[in-house]
């Protein structure tokens, strides 16, 4: 009850250097020192729990009337725990998101606008603009990401492959492809297979036909032409044992130190995202080394933030909320605390304080970054009520893979499900 | 006569213990996994080639605040009262419709049954919703409730099974003694389904154990996790801590598996002391 | 009390009392007073949740917004054109045709193996209940996959006998094979009570049975199965009321593929509930399944009074 009157205004002077934006309060008439107690709750492995918490200390520290209830826990239960708090409205008042969720947090109704947080100087424009869904801002980056390659570098020199270079083209992916396979021995692959969305989604953008899932889902565009011609190639690799056999590839699991395509030695490349590429550096050390994805014309891949801190509208205490996380993003100190532990961190005088100190998988991470930062093209997940699709455009790949559907078949499903959902969408919010 | 006793009895060794070694292949497998760098779990031979005992050590070391020995401290506590509460309960409420004749008795049974029938899913997030209104987040009392109220549809039915099982002759008998129902009750039927209770007892304990997903619903800070829980956060989105993950899965496997040894005695005691005549 | 039908199974005697409502007033307090535990949980913490889940069956709910009010469009949606709808419940109908009765002929077996007085039965016991103690966590699917995947714990055994194994969950054609494997391999609650069943025979009904020179397959047709025929009960309806609502293994295991080969109808449930935000279509794929597994417990308790036998005074099988 307190935290509502206390009314901090976030947008007061921007720029970074504010360790005491509690001071801000003043623009209402409440008393700023009315002590709040905000809810929070996250998601990671324990260092990143020992680091958050330790940054709430200091936020403490510094404003003596604002204090914290943590609540955390590993990606799984976290993403399985919440849609249970929102349907009983008690959300924390700062919570973490994620780019795979924010969607359907967002338009449901379940997040708060923060367009109202001043990052001018801080994160660029642009970027904000490109996470907007429906003009509004839902949740803060805090971190940057970007989606790549990586590849058995080990592997590939011993065998006396060229290795793939920065900004390769589609063409050239599948050339290094064809070519490693006479180079490797039999049971190990040059690249995997693959039955995800996304994967053929960076085809599609990058040869200028844009994404999939249009205007927020209510619009569905599949390429006939470059979906025949994209997985046609896959299965002559397929006939030319140049990708796994498919019960191989559904054995696959990524980051499993077993079942992990490239850790467990059966396949010399795949997908990596900064946060992932580091997982799997844990698992053959030293061994590996990243690249952009392929790119077409348009570009390829993307690099921008996918971890936000968002306020729920559950919240009683919004402005408090507000306010500190405005502090976590912009404040030096605040970042010198939880250094790398939600990823690259996206306010540049923040990262540029903890760059002397990064671990090699994080600086293999950073490379990530940097190198498919020049011809990213914007990150489109999924729109929210699109889960199910994506799933089943995996199991009707999954049938081609396994010899069950031809092509054609698969594309008349995949597009028929998808133009009804698209329909059905934009029915609903007429 | 003697002899073919005496090989009986060898074959007999001999066929458990083959079948015991093949059940207890995840066991070996388990224990050398569990000593393993995380590089190493890819490799396919069982044992590590240096253990790495930091896996145990700092594996039970959980976190700055809060080692496993809190969670284990935690959940048997739990466990205690779901136990006593699950034993208690399911016989009597076992008993009154196995042995009593009373209204809508058959009515009652069926919607007993029915509730077995409707997936949890779909149930749990009103009654997250129910214990959210009630103010009893963050408290052991949504896990141990239950427990109290007749333990489930799964062991009253299982009690009804046995109870039904005992001979009426027993029940007139005490009844001409002299005996009301509650005497009968106690002191006739609960010492006869006595290995039911103990299997009540065991699968009470081995499936609050695992049951996850109420534990993570109902429990919010980390200091009143169960060993489950705790479990899980070794599980990162893309890192998983496998050697610790291994290690402490194992070791909470252990009071499961002590509780099952020890219990499962009760099953040889159950003829001696029964001493039922036909 | 003698009048009663004792022959009879759970629900025909429980129908019979009704009808002749044979209960006095003493009996109806004291039936309620020994049942209340449940029925005042039951009124207090279930019904409303029950009930909650049948309103949204006819709802659009996805858990983060309120619910709408949708008619029976959610079933008629489920029955229309839901192809997840029709394989799931082929794929568990499949799986329950074959596990149950499997694990039932597998944990009895077991349960007269273990029900010897021998040195050692604890530690035997133990051991071959394992797995069973093990549940269902992420450090028991690394293990699972480790027994089945191509060169797995599994396929070595087969290679002992000269035959050369797949990739058992990844190939859709012996993913569902194998999943229900796993589950008899976990047979130790049902074991555990067919053990307990086995020790409330008592043995004076052997004894005797051997003095009249009984043969140890007469006595098992004749005592074992007929004495124990309340606890096969109770298993069989069990095994089929959990085998429906299997979750964990395909869950953990196999995610429900390759292509849906292994996607149980819980599975599927779950994902419509908490994967895709849509409760209120699972809550009406909740109330189909009960529908149908009520009718198959309602078959099972009408046929078993042709085979399940209870105590009653003197009525021993002779």
């Amino acid at each position: 009850m307190l935290a509502a009157t206390l009314g901090l205004t976030a947008c007061g002077n921007g720029g970074a250097n504010n360790g005491q934006s509690n001071a801000e309060g003043k623009s209402n008439n409440s008393d700023p020192n009315a002590p709040v107690k905000l809810k929070i709750m996250w998601q990671g492995a324990d260092i990143r729990h020992q680091a958050m918490l330790k940054t709430q200390e200091v936020y403490t520290g510094l404003n003596p009337s604002v204090t914290f209830s943590p609540e955390y826990m590993a990606w799984d239960d976290y993403w399985k725990k919440l849609p249970t708090l929102a349907a009983s409205h008690s959300l924390p008042d700062v919570l973490h998101m994620d780019g795979a969720y924010i969607q359907e947090y967002a338009t449901r109704g379940t997040l708060e606008d923060l367009s109202d947080i001043d990052l001018t100087g801080v994160i660029d424009e642009k970027t904000l603009d490109n996470l907007k869904i429906n003009g509004k801002l839902y949740g803060i980056p805090i971190s940057r990401n970007a989606q790549g390659m990586a590849y058995n570098k080990e592997a590939l020199e011993a065998a006396g492959i060229e290795l793939p270079k920065k900004d390769w083209t589609w063409d050239e992916f599948f050339d290094f492809a064809r070519n490693a396979r006479a180079k490797l021995p039999e049971g190990v692959y040059p690249i995997s297979d693959t039955d995800t969305w996304d994967f053929y989604e960076y085809y599609q953008m990058g040869y200028g036909k844009g994404t999939i899932i249009q205007e927020d889902g209510k619009k569905f565009n599949l390429d006939k032409d470059l979906f025949m011609k994209f997985y046609g190639i896959f299965a002559e690799f397929r006939d030319k044992k140049i990708v796994p056999p498919a019960d191989m590839v559904s054995a696959f699991k990524e980051n499993d130190p077993q079942a992990d395509p490239m850790a467990s030695g059966k396949v010399m490349t795949r997908g990596a995202t900064v946060g992932s590429v580091g997982a799997l550096e844990q698992l053959m050390p030293g061994k590996i080394d990243v690249v952009n994805l392929p790119v077409g014309p348009e570009g390829g891949g993307w690099a921008q933030p996918t971890i936000f801190l968002s306020v729920s509208t559950d919240s009683k205490h919004k402005d408090a909320a507000k306010a500190f996380i405005k502090w976590f993003v912009t404040d030096k100190k605040a970042g010198e605390t939880y250094g790398t532990n939600f990823g690259i961190p996206i306010y540049d005088d923040v990262y540029n304080a903890i760059e002397p100190s990064l671990a090699p998988k994080e600086k293999l991470g950073k490379k990530l970054y940097d190198t498919a930062k020049d011809k990213a093209l914007p990150f489109s997940p999924a729109a929210a009520g699109w889960t199910e699709w994506v799933d089943n455009y995996k199991k009707t790949m999954d049938a081609v893979l396994f010899g069950q559907k031809s092509l054609e078949e698969a594309y008349n499903d995949i597009s028929k499900s998808g133009n009804a959902l698209a329909e059905k969408l934009s029915k609903s919010s007429k | 006569m003697i002899k073919t006793l005496k090989n009986n009895k060898v074959s007999n060794h001999l066929m458990l213990i083959v079948f015991s070694l093949l059940m207890l292949y995840p066991v070996i497998w388990w224990v050398g996994a569990s000593l393993k760098t995380t590089a190493e779990m890819s490799s396919p031979s069982i044992w590590p080639s240096t253990p790495i005992w930091e896996n145990y050590t700092k594996g039970w070391q959980f976190s700055p605040e809060f080692t496993f020995g809190r969670f284990f401290g935690n959940t048997l506590l739990m466990e205690l009262w779901n136990v006593v509460g699950g034993v208690l309960t399911s016989a009597i409420v076992a008993y009154g419709f196995a042995r009593i004749n009373f209204k809508f008795r058959g009515a009652l049974f069926s919607i007993l049954l029915l509730t077995m029938m409707l997936p949890g899913q779909v149930t749990i997030v009103p009654q997250y919703i129910l214990y959210n209104k009630l103010q009893l987040m963050d408290s052991y009392i949504p896990l141990i409730l239950p427990h109290f109220f007749g333990g489930g549809a799964f062991f009253i039915f299982l009690l009804v099974q046995f109870i039904r099982g005992i001979p009426r002759e027993l029940d007139e008998a005490a009844k001409i003694d002299g005996s009301s129902v509650y005497g009968i009750f106690y002191r006739i039927v609960l010492p006869l389904i006595k290995p039911a209770l103990v299997t009540v007892a065991i699968f009470t304990f081995i499936w609050s154990w695992d049951d996850f997903f109420a534990q993570m619903l109902y429990l919010n800070s980390v200091g009143k996790f169960t060993v489950g829980l705790a479990l899980r956060m070794y599980v990162d989105q893309f890192e998983i801590q496998w050697g610790r993950l291994l290690a402490m899965s194992l070791l909470s496997v252990v009071p499961s598996v002590v509780l099952f040894f020890f219990a499962q005695k009760q099953f040889v005691e159950g003829i001696a002391t029964t001493g039922l005549k036909g | 009390m003698k009048a009663e039908a004792v022959h009879k199974p759970a629900a025909a005697r429980l129908r019979l009392t009704k009808k002749k409502a044979k209960s006095s007033n003493r009996n109806n307090l004291a039936g309620y007073i020994f049942i209340s535990p449940w029925l005042l949980g039951f009124l207090l913490l279930t019904v409303w949740p029950i009930i909650q889940s049948f309103y949204l069956s006819f709802t659009e709910y996805s858990l983060l917004e309120a619910p709408t009010w949708t008619g029976t469009q959610n079933y008629a949606n489920i029955f229309k054109n839901d192809t997840d709808f029709t394989t799931s419940l082929k794929v568990t109908f499949i799986f329950v045709l074959f596990s149950v009765p499997l694990k039932l002929f597998f944990s009895l077996m077991v349960a007269m193996m273990l029900n010897k007085n021998l040195k050692g039965m604890n530690l035997y016991r133990t051991a071959i209940y394992f797995p069973s103690l093990i549940g269902g966590s992420i450090a028991v699917a690394a293990l699972w996959r480790n027994m089945f995947n191509l060169n797995g714990y599994f396929n070595h055994v087969l290679s002992w006998f000269g035959i050369q194994g797949v990739g058992w969950i990844t190939n859709p054609h012996t993913s569902l094979a194998t999943l229900i494997l796993l589950n008899t391999w976990q047979f130790g609650s049902t074991m555990v009570i067919f053990l307990a069943g086995l020790k409330q025979i008592p043995n004076e009904l052997y004894e005797s049975a051997s003095v009249d020179g009984a043969s140890k397959v007469r006595k098992f047709f004749h005592i074992t199965l007929p004495m124990l025929s309340p606890v096969m009960f109770f298993n069989l309806v069990l095994g089929i009321i959990g085998s429906f609502q299997t979750f964990t293994a395909a869950f953990i295991v196999t995610q429900g593929g390759p292509i849906n080969s292994t996607y149980m109808y819980a599975l599927f449930l779950y994902d419509k509930a908490f994967k895709h935000y849509q409760m209120g279509y699972a809550s009406a794929l909740a109330w189909i399944l009960l529908v149908i597994v009520a009718l198959m417990t309602a078959i099972n308790f009408l046929v078993s009074r042709y085979w399940v036998f209870y105590e009653t005074d003197g009525g021993k099988q002779k």
